[in-house]
């Protein structure tokens, strides 16, 4: 098995982040996934994206611009 | 508004995506290219918007002749400043000289800080045939810049610290960022003598500079979360993945919500952009491709620009900044911010104080709740950096930090640091924190005033309405905190108002020895006082004068007191309990106020 490189961009592990850890993933060429040092993640791009989608959540305000202060 | 650039020839994060599978090398010249690269694009971004910026000068920049040609150039075009940075100071000319790979300024020793300062002073000055009126870092010790101040007295302004970057940072940078700094000022100040992040209370006092924080941060999302997520750095915004479809409002958001602090500064508010070229690395960065590092900060650029054809906003350099700032800023005059919520939907406000005495918070979801207090009227003199006690630590300490030590909601046991009230009748006591309510600002010549909606509190079988009023006098060093029954359902019923504060002190979150701290009610008749030895003992008398911690290690003094007949009480905690009560208490029948001051002070 061949070292972990950096992906295509610097992933952080999604899980990681969820608890506002910044952790950047390895990504393993031979099973097309990347890997987190730290916890235990393991995924590939599409589900990398998806928990990110989910992270971006918790920002309920994230797309609404706010004038009145 | 500033807007601040610099040529940083050896960006940490380009240099770290340069090495992946290489062993170091500083003088890479794809690194320095694509860095000086950045450095244009933004320069070049900044102009066709109309805006001037501050070009700060790197210490590995003033080897290039390029980046010293830019910025001569752009200085003679635009009007654009030139000042010195000491972030950027690593590159092979320093290692060479210094032999060192520290990449922080506040953390070398003293006598390599001075070495360091005339050095990038001198090699400045051979550069452009002067000396920079502004400078800056991520953090800027009062040690460090006094000695600044003495050699080089022409320099008027430093970026010095970062808003609430500390143990939340390191923890968010994998335990591996040691920009330990909370508890300054999150918009500019003049410093004290004793400690960048006190704001120097007269002119003797005046350390000779006028500080900027690096980067206007949200208010409340820093306080509970990463700073390197929030704030008025697009790429930071893309970082804590504030973004959709490539669309970020929340930029615009946090600069619209800096300048209508207008209405809590008397017609000052103030905004600032400073972004490093790592952050807008060619191969991308955080999860973003260049094209969206580059759109966002396009995006950012046009409104600040867009702001100023309107007349909303005025561009200044650092320096042209700090003479605006002093003509128009009595050593006493507050700075309020009544925040609100602009990300997670909720309604929560945070108001957010800070003068020569003290910076505190009050959370309007906790009823008003402190839910920090830092003391700066104690001035603590904290020398940071290798050789000294705190070396990393450059935070100031708080005596309430509801995050780091619990507040309200403990895990069943103990309890937390906050300052509140309890409202009771017999056996049932509800604390404010439970009552979510707004608040108001308002002034009365030297008042500042934050007056919250009243809240209800249902008791069995009657129900009661609380107002709370906070009412700062300017250049006093108390808060006035009035909690007022407005009407009950049962005017026959007995209700007790206990104000009180559970404290501590730190700079993290783990607890602090407070073996030591002394506490002390004096009353008309009498005084009792206690050593901290973590033995839960209370106490309290009638009459109460004041109730007081004299915290030797942060070298403050803690009291309460009030106008009116009342007890007073203190408690001491235990070890997993780690804090001290100070309070205050009365009874009133259906209607009534207790009318109590805080205040922090030098313990010596």
């Amino acid at each position: 098995m061949a070292q972990g490189r950096k992906g295509r961009l610097n992933y952080r592990c999604p899980r990681c982040l969820m608890r506002e850890i910044d952790m950047d993933m390895l990504y393993d060429k031979d099973k097309d996934e990347y890997y987190c040092l730290r916890c235990s993640f393991t995924g590939d791009e599409k589900e990398v994206q998806r928990l990110n989608t989910q992270f971006r959540e918790k920002y309920l305000d994230r797309m609404i611009r706010i004038t009145d202060f | 508004m500033t807007i601040i650039h610099r040529p940083e020839m050896v960006p940490e994060y380009i240099q770290k995506e340069a090495e992946q599978g290489k062993k170091e090398d500083l003088t890479r010249s794809a690194v320095l290219q694509e860095s000086l690269d950045i450095f244009r694009t933004q320069q070049q971004i900044a102009h066709e918007n109309g805006l001037r910026t501050t070009i700060q000068m790197t210490y590995a920049s003033l080897f290039n002749t390029e980046a010293v040609s830019i910025a001569k150039e752009h200085h003679s075009n635009f009007g654009d400043e030139i000042g010195s940075t000491f972030l950027g100071i690593q590159c092979n000319e320093f290692r060479e000289k210094f032999k060192s790979k520290e990449l922080a300024i506040w953390l070398f020793s003293m006598e390599d800080k001075r070495k360091i300062v005339d050095e990038v002073f001198g090699k400045f000055y051979e550069a452009f045939g002067f000396y920079p009126t502004s400078t800056g870092s991520y953090y800027m010790d009062a040690e460090l810049v006094s000695y600044i101040k003495e050699k080089y007295p022409i320099v008027k302004a430093a970026v010095a610290t970062c808003w609430e970057e500390g143990p939340k940072a390191y923890w968010n940078a994998n335990n591996s960022w040691y920009t330990l700094m909370d508890g300054g000022p999150w918009n500019p100040w003049i410093p004290s003598k004793h400690n960048i992040h006190c704001i120097a209370s007269d002119e003797s006092d005046d350390i000779g500079i006028v500080a900027i924080p690096h980067i206007s941060r949200d208010l409340m999302a820093v306080f509970d979360g990463p700073g390197s997520y929030y704030g008025t750095h697009p790429q930071n915004t893309l970082r804590g993945m504030v973004y959709e479809d490539r669309e970020l409002p929340y930029f615009k958001n946090i600069v619209d919500q800096y300048r209508a602090m207008i209405k809590y500064n008397r017609g000052y508010s103030y905004n600032m952009m400073f972004v490093g070229p790592g952050w807008m690395s060619k191969s991308g960065r955080w999860e973003s491709d260049y094209a969206f590092l580059l759109k966002s900060y396009q995006d950012g650029m046009a409104y600040y620009g867009e702001l100023k054809k309107q007349g909303k906003l005025q561009d200044l350099t650092m320096s042209e900044f700090a003479d605006v700032y002093r003509k128009n800023r009595p050593y006493t005059r507050p700075e309020c911010t009544l925040w609100k919520d602009i990300l997670y939907g909720s309604k929560r406000q945070m108001f957010w104080y800070a003068d020569p005495y003290m910076r505190f918070c009050l959370d309007m979801n906790q009823g008003g709740a402190m839910v920090d207090l830092r003391p700066y009227a104690a001035k603590l003199i904290r020398p940071c950096g290798v050789g000294t006690k705190a070396l990393q630590d450059a935070s100031y300490p708080f005596l309430v930090q509801s995050l780091y030590r619990a507040g309200y909601f403990t895990h069943y046991a103990g309890e937390g640091a906050v300052m509140s009230c309890k409202i009771g009748n017999g056996s049932e006591q509800v604390d404010l924190c439970t009552c979510r309510t707004l608040a108001s600002f308002s002034e009365e010549d030297n008042i500042r005033v934050v007056t919250l909606d009243p809240v209800t509190i249902e008791f069995a079988n009657f129900s009661v309405r609380v107002q709370t009023i906070f009412r700062l006098t300017e250049g006093r060093g108390e808060v006035e905190i009035i909690r007022r029954i407005l009407d009950s359902t049962n005017p026959e019923a007995d209700l007790s108002i206990d104000e009180y504060i559970t404290a501590c002190y730190g700079t993290t979150e783990y607890p602090e020895d407070l073996t030591g701290i002394r506490l002390t009610l004096t009353g008309t008749d009498k005084t009792v006082s206690i050593d901290y030895a973590y033995q839960c003992r209370e106490s309290e008398i009638e009459n109460i004068q004041s109730a007081d911690a004299i915290i030797p290690q942060v070298n403050t003094r803690l009291s309460m007191r009030t106008d009116a007949p009342a007890v007073g009480y203190f408690r001491e905690g235990f070890a997993f309990s780690p804090m001290y009560t100070l309070g205050i208490k009365k009874t009133v029948k259906a209607k009534g106020e207790l009318r109590t001051w805080l205040k922090v002070a030098k313990a010596d």
